[in-house]
């Protein structure tokens, strides 16, 4: 249809391909969009319907439950989030990861905060060697067994450690740090120094206020980052399960063929067991999901403003 | 005198010049043993092999826990004596003491003559600190031997000498060699008005080090691990000459037919996701554009915004997702049932094989695609609204200006991201892979890097992973300055 279109100019007046083009586009991304949306949306009332509903599979686009007569009716209930608490090791999991993720994510801010900032002193003992010293780590690897190997010499194996130190230095963010700071004008961080105030002063004072922006942006994909974690709680934790992740108990979960009642806490009260056995196994997959993606979806209003920010300003590299 | 002082290093550079070796080689030698305190594999103070492998200098040193974590029965019937524990904890603090004086030490001496003098009394102070600190470890262990003697259970406590011992007494030794040399033939500051000051540079410098050491302990040590390529090495066992197999396991790429026949299955499945994934790395343009040909912005954002979502969850999410839209009792088959009354509907879609290169792929741009376009989308942004007015003066219609404006302006883009993706050809990440794995489609979904985590950590083959690990990451380098070339060559600007 583009190829009949002759009308020159005055393109504010539609024609008529293009309005039929509009509105395939229109089509294709409303159903796009609704591909990346409904699984979130099905599984969330998959974890609110009746589940011996879900289970017979009469939950498919609205959360029902059951009325007096038995019928599916619309309806939530929130009781499967509450009989979470009877769901063995989950608790631990998501205090580790809680814990991860704001310890992690902190010190990983102070870090590339920090060395952002000093990459960007030209005075600095052979500045440029240090700084590719540390850019130079995110083109090369030496390979998953090596790193598994050095983990283990390190003594950060089945240690909690090992969620936060090594996730400290992440170059790519101290790029995007340095790349900030050298937008900020040299001649506040002049004034402070003519005022007197030495390196960690004009860091605290003057560099760490202004460059809250990117600070909160390294910060946002930092926590997502620590929460989605899996590979590293995988490979490290072999002998504390109680250090596992999140995400890696809801692997397990996933992955676990038997009933996962049986992974109920055992021998809990009468009304404990009832919780249990309100739960089948899809249920707390179901659950357990979409406790760990609400958190996601509630910070993800915040991140989209950094959405650019972050990417554009790694393609400026340093 | 007045003027060399007032000239400050470069005077006192040029006296010593002779004589910085000794300096160097004890800077060097305080910043090893500093970092040696926190190195697991030299803790001096592991003197009983009941004392945690995982435990360093500085953990032995506060944490009695970690050292006593499992001697539990050894302790209840006394066969190791707390105070000898209480001993060795002491001990290792005054060893750590006496080696952060030392490496306090070595930071100073990058000061002005001044400083660099006073600094280097602590390593003639710490050294031997550090080295009565091992006195008292050596008395732990003799303690502890008499004492296991005496109940006769030496074989359970298993005391010995660890390496480390030995390698922090000739931290020790040379630390006080070298710093007394240097504080030596290092010249007293005279002028009495000279304060202690460091050169900004050296200041700079000595505030990144903690950085650049961690960065050297988690990123480029690991390469020390290559080592267990040319070794038979087995979890648990040591390496040394006898079970150093040279190239062999190199080799073995190309003669052993298991690991070929593996290899080459591996290798084909990784070649052709990463190509599909080439293959359709235009799609996040295509998206842009298309996002951009609508008129109302909210629409626009609205769009963005959902299709972005799936960039943020883990794949064991988007596994969880998989499961709860195609296992028997998903989605797809509850509607077949009980919306369209198919009777039958019970496949499980996860578990069957075909197509699962285009799986993965579909997969991968569900989670991707809105996301990678967001790079795009501000290219668009970017591009000077007049070339569009000229070109619709010059009578373009859309479509050529889409053709002949827009796409032009996102090339540089592009081709940044494609030749990223060339060179990453090798590593698709293991965790998409991972989990979407089973006993079906294991043969054709499993790629590079999940190849590696099974023999590796899964089988224990750790020389065998390791081999496939450097060639990997030498490849990997070799295709990353490859394509950074070609795009110097070709565009004038370097990728990395």
């Amino acid at each position: 249809m583009s190829k009949k279109e002759t009308q020159p100019a005055m393109h504010i007046r539609r024609t008529a391909g293009d309005r039929v083009f509009d509105t395939c586009v229109i089509v294709l991304f409303l159903a796009f969009t609704f591909i990346c949306i409904f699984p979130f949306y099905y599984l969330l009332i998959n974890t609110i319907s009746d589940n011996d509903l879900v289970t017979s599979g009469r939950v498919n686009f609205f959360p029902m439950l059951k009325n007096a007569a038995g019928d599916a009716v619309f309806g939530v209930q929130i009781n499967n989030y509450l009989a979470l608490r009877n769901v063995q090791d989950l608790g631990s999991s998501i205090l580790v990861t809680v814990a991860r993720t704001l310890l992690g994510t902190a010190l990983m801010v102070v870090t590339s905060a920090w060395a952002g900032y000093l990459v960007t002193k030209q005075k600095m003992w052979k500045r440029s060697f240090w700084y590719r010293f540390l850019v130079i780590t995110m083109y090369f690897n030496a390979g998953l067994v090596p790193w598994y190997m050095n983990m283990l010499m390190m003594g950060l194996t089945d240690n909690f450690l090992a969620y936060i130190i090594p996730g400290m230095v992440a170059p790519y963010n101290i790029i995007l740090v340095k790349t900030y700071i050298e937008s900020i004008p040299g001649s506040l961080e002049e004034s402070a120094v003519i005022d007197g105030a030495g390196t960690l002063k004009v860091w605290l004072k003057i560099i760490l206020p202004l460059s809250v922006p990117i600070l909160a942006t390294i910060a946002i994909f930092g926590a997502v980052g620590n929460w989605n974690s899996f590979q590293d709680s995988l490979l490290l934790m072999n002998n504390r399960p109680d250090l596992y992740t999140l995400q890696h108990r809801l692997y397990i979960y996933l992955n676990s063929s038997s009933n996962l009642g049986a992974m109920m806490s055992q021998g809990g009260t009468v009304s404990e067991q009832a919780a249990a056995s309100m739960l089948n196994q899809r249920v707390i997959q179901y659950t357990v999901s979409m406790v760990s993606i609400i958190p996601i979806l509630l910070v993800y209003p915040f991140m989209q403003r950094y959405f650019v920010k972050g990417i554009m300003l790694g393609a400026v590299k340093g | 005198m007045q003027g060399t002082a007032k000239a400050g290093i470069p005077a006192a550079e040029r006296q010593s010049a002779g004589l910085k070796a000794p300096l160097w080689l004890f800077r060097l030698t305080a910043l090893a043993a500093g970092m040696a305190i926190f190195f697991p594999p030299v803790n001096p103070g592991r003197i009983s092999e009941k004392i945690n492998s995982a435990a360093s200098l500085f953990t032995t040193g506060i944490s009695r826990d970690t050292i006593t974590n499992s001697m539990g029965r050894i302790l209840r019937s006394q066969w190791i004596q707390d105070q000898d524990i209480t001993l060795l904890m002491i001990a290792c603090v005054v060893t750590m003491v006496g080696v952060l004086a030392c490496a306090a030490g070595a930071c100073m001496s990058l000061g002005n003559r001044k400083m660099r003098k006073t600094g280097l009394i602590l390593p003639i102070a710490g050294a031997p600190v550090a080295g009565a600190g091992l006195l008292l470890i050596h008395k732990a262990y003799q303690n502890m031997t008499a004492h296991g003697e005496e109940v006769g259970k030496l074989d359970t406590i298993k005391i010995m000498l660890p390496d480390g011992f030995t390698v922090f007494c000739v931290f020790a030794g040379l630390l006080f060699v070298t710093g007394l040399i240097a504080f030596l033939t290092t010249r007293p500051e005279k002028d009495p008005a000279v304060k202690m000051e460091m050169e900004e540079k050296y200041r700079l410098f000595l505030m990144m080090l903690p950085v650049i050491i961690l960065s050297f302990i988690f990123a480029y040590l690991p390469i020390w691990g290559w080592r267990f390529a040319f070794f038979d090495y087995k979890p648990g066992g040591a390496i040394g000459p006898e079970n150093y197999v040279g190239l062999k396991w190199f080799g073995s790429l190309f003669n052993d037919p298991a690991t070929m026949n593996d290899l080459g299955r591996v290798l084909r499945n990784t070649l052709i996701m990463s190509g599909l994934g080439i293959a359709t790395s235009w799609l996040p343009i295509a998206f842009a554009v298309l996002l951009a040909e609508i008129r109302s912005t909210k629409f626009q954002r609205t769009i963005q915004t959902l299709t972005t979502i799936p960039n943020f969850i883990s794949w064991v999410l988007v596994y969880a997702i998989a499961i709860c839209i195609f296992s028997t009792d998903g989605f797809i088959n509850s509607f077949l049932t009980n919306v369209l009354h198919r009777t039958g509907a019970n496949t499980n879609y996860l578990q069957i094989a075909d197509h699962t290169w285009l799986k993965m792929l579909l997969w991968g741009t569900w989670k991707g695609v809105g996301w990678s376009a967001i790079i795009y989308i501000a290219g668009i942004a970017g591009i000077d609204q007049q070339l569009y007015e000229a070109a619709r003066v010059d009578g373009a219609n859309r479509f050529r200006c889409i053709w002949h404006i827009t796409i032009p302006g996102l090339i540089p883009t592009y081709m940044v991201m494609l030749l990223m993706s060339i060179a990453g050809i090798l590593s698709n990440g293991m965790e998409q892979y991972l989990v979407f794995e089973n006993a079906m489609n294991k043969d054709v979904i499993e790629v590079l890097d999940l190849y590696v985590y099974h023999i590796g950590i899964g089988q224990n083959q750790i020389p065998l992973s390791t081999v496939v690990g450097i060639s990997k990451s030498l490849i990997g380098v070799t295709l990353l300055f490859s394509a950074n070339g070609i795009s110097k060559a070709v565009r004038g600007e370097s990728i990395i």
